[in-house]
């Protein structure tokens, strides 16, 4: 079932129950209306008979006035009596129900006496075919323990008819009612949802191709409004998040088919003609480099998307980072020595710190090689470890030209270099960093970079855990 | 023939160099964007080979604004982007062709040489009487007989074909035929010439290459020499 339909339903449903219990309502006051004034004559009528024929309960006399109460009456009076003598039907009865006197009007017919009840009740019933309401008032019978009873009843006339009348008006307009209640709110709900339609169909139109179109926002800020921008800014997120993934594998690609396309493409030229030996040693030496970059860009990228993955989880353990780092100064003073750069590492022998050892060694080697890659020839890079506000960090500094300040977060995406030309002179893959990061995340660690342009570049590592202050 | 070609990556504009240089084609390299439209916009290459990604200023870029200052030089793109989307992208650029990397080198120089007969529009070898040259194949001739040229004159031999009917004037063969290292004396041409001529004779084509005095050179079909010829 559609909304618009549903809604209409559930609407409708709930009015029938209100207007039910409405009509009902009105129905049984009216109804209590009438009989209450019937009521009250017949209560009346019935007290008159009482006190008429008080102690000539027994006569057989049909039940007529003194007609020395009758000389006392006026003429209105008489006319109004005999009008209500035609259409009053009175009834005494004994207490089995045996009418033992009856009014001259019932003729043969007898007013029904219902004898389980020993109170004064009144009802509706029928007398030769008539509607009429009626009392029923138990009298004291001579010396008798049973009571007997006293009938007095009304045609209800026009009474019952407007009551039909009514009844059956409420009768007929209850559907018409509702019939027009479910075709309006459909129509109005079909009108509000509009918008949501609106919407439905302009996020259809939201595909791969067309990822910049959003839905519209409507005129009011109602909740469909909040919807609208609510899904807009997550469709944001979602494009931001889409556009980083495709610049990541066309950098990736980048990376990888550039020195592919250099390697194929020098075999291929040197095997055209016959050369000279130098010529094919310096030729086949640039392609084992190149393959050689390729496979280490290779790692990186594989680091990168096991961690993605999260197929690695940190261990973290008490590990000495001064060793640590004298081991990756170690590995990377054959490349600080062409540039004859000299790297200090920390004086204290020994620093222990909380991190997983192989991804802390990582990020140690990507930092320390940066650093040498960024400093002119023959600087210094300065490894420093220390506790800051009760916890470790380390710094490892270069003297390099620096990093400008809106490029320092930068620096930590995925194939971000400081220089925008790639490849040319720095060397490295434009990936170091952003694997630094994201092992750091793995532990906890903070990592930053600080830098003033000029004055070199500081990459600090902050620990979440103290050090264990024994073992220093 | 003479190309430009603009990539910064070393290792690949190297091979490509010393590729194309040994199918005789005189090749200039650019490694950044600003100086490869510098000498695309100063010099009149027959064709340029353009990486996408370089420094200073796009590949799509230098192609733009050759084309907006008007020059109709064929470009080939050369790059590592290979999704539809950039193929369409950059051939909108205003590029002619477009090779992804990686590229087998056979089939970039037979894009080269495709690009270049449309200048030409004909297949197989250059003919110009009873001479030959098929620059597929790297050889030339005169009837049965097999010429044996150096790359320069083979080079020049072939521009003079590909021009066959209009006059060459020295500084346009300088231009095609060397590249821009080349001291631009145009004497060397008359050298070139010279030689060229001595084979020919050998060969048995006579008086094919003509000289228009003060201007160049140029090699006509027999046609047009027997009309030169009545008119005399």
């Amino acid at each position: 079932m559609s909304l618009r339909n549903r809604i209409a339903v559930y609407y409708t449903a709930a009015t029938a129950v209100l207007i039910a219990l409405v009509f009902t309502t009105v129905y049984l006051m009216v109804e209590g209306v009438v009989y209450r004034h019937f009521d009250q004559e017949l209560t009346m009528a019935a007290a008159r008979v009482v006190s008429i024929t008080d102690g000539r309960l027994n006569d057989r006399r049909p039940m007529e006035m003194e007609d020395s109460d009758r000389e006392k009456e006026d003429d209105e009076h008489r006319k109004h009596r005999r009008e209500r003598l035609r259409t009053e039907f009175i009834q005494y009865s004994a207490a089995d129900g045996t009418p033992i006197s009856r009014s001259g009007n019932l003729g043969l017919n007898a007013l029904q006496v219902k004898t389980g009840s020993t109170a004064t009740i009144y009802f509706n019933t029928t007398v030769g075919g008539l509607a009429v309401r009626q009392i029923q008032l138990p009298v004291e019978g001579n010396g008798d323990p049973q009571p007997r009873w006293i009938s007095v009843a009304r045609p209800l006339g026009d009474a019952i008819a407007m009551l039909l009348d009514l009844r059956s008006v409420l009768m007929l307009s209850f559907p018409a009612i509702l019939i027009t209640l479910f075709a309006l709110t459909r129509a109005i709900a079909a009108k509000s949802i509009r918008p949501v339609e609106e919407a439905i169909m302009a996020a259809e139109n939201i595909t791969r191709e067309h990822f910049e179109r959003r839905i519209p926002l409507p005129a009011n800020r109602d909740e469909l409004y909040r919807l609208s921008a609510t899904f807009n800014a997550l469709l944001d997120r979602l494009q931001e998040a889409f556009n980083r993934e495709k610049q990541f594998t066309a950098d990736a690609s980048h990376e990888l088919k550039t020195p592919l396309s250099a390697v194929q493409g020098t075999l291929e030229v040197l095997i055209r003609r016959p050369r000279e030996r130098e010529h094919y040693e310096e030729r086949i030496r640039f392609c084992l480099l190149e393959l050689h970059r390729m496979a280490g860009l290779i790692e990186q990228l594989l680091l990168l998307a096991r961690h993605d993955a999260r197929e690695v989880s940190a261990t973290l353990r008490s590990i000495d980072i001064n060793a640590l780092i004298r081991e990756v100064a170690e590995r990377q003073e054959s490349r600080a020595g062409e540039k004859e750069i000299s790297i200090r590492v920390p004086e204290e022998s020994s620093f222990i710190v909380a991190a997983d050892r192989e991804m802390l060694g990582i990020i140690l080697d990507n930092i320390i090689a940066n650093a040498v890659n960024y400093s002119p020839r023959s600087r210094t890079v300065t490894i420093r470890t220390g506790t800051e506000n009760g916890l470790p960090f380390c710094t490892i500094s270069d003297m390099g030209k620096g990093i400008e300040e809106s490029k320092l977060e930068a620096v930590f995406e995925r194939f971000y270099r400081v220089d925008a030309s790639r490849s040319i002179g720095s060397g490295g893959s434009g990936l170091g960093l952003s694997i630094v990061k994201k092992l750091a995340d793995l532990q906890g660690i903070t990592v930053r970079a600080e830098s003033r342009p000029g004055e070199g570049a500081t990459f600090r590592l902050l620990f979440p855990y103290p050090s264990d202050s024994s073992s220093r | 023939m003479r190309l430009l070609i603009i990539e910064d990556e070393p290792g690949i504009a190297r091979f490509l160099k010393e590729g194309l240089e040994e199918e005789h084609f005189a090749v200039d390299t650019a490694f950044d964007g600003e100086s490869g439209l510098e000498l695309g916009m100063s010099n009149d290459y027959d064709l340029c080979l353009i990486d996408w990604m370089l420094p200073k200023l796009s590949g799509i870029e230098v192609c733009r604004q050759l084309r907006k200052a008007g020059s109709a030089v064929p470009v080939i793109f050369l790059t590592a982007r290979d999704t539809l989307d950039d193929v369409v992208f950059g051939l909108g650029a205003g590029a002619d062709d477009y090779v992804k990397k990686p590229f087998a080198f056979e089939e970039l120089l037979a894009r080269i040489r495709a690009r270049l007969r449309q200048n030409t529009p004909t297949t197989g070898p250059l003919t110009a009487g009873a001479l030959w040259l098929d620059p597929e194949t790297h050889r030339a001739g005169c009837n049965r007989h097999d010429l044996t040229l150096t790359p320069k004159e083979f080079a020049l031999l072939e521009y003079l074909l590909r021009n066959l009917d209009r006059v060459c004037t020295r500084s346009r063969i300088i231009e095609h035929v060397w590249d821009i290292h080349f001291d631009a004396d145009t004497s060397v041409i008359d050298v070139y010439v010279n030689f060229l001529r001595r084979k020919l004779e050998a060969a048995g084509c006579t008086g094919l290459i003509k000289t228009v005095r003060g201007v160049g050179y140029v090699i006509r079909t027999p046609e047009a020499n027997n009309e030169e010829k009545s008119n005399e």
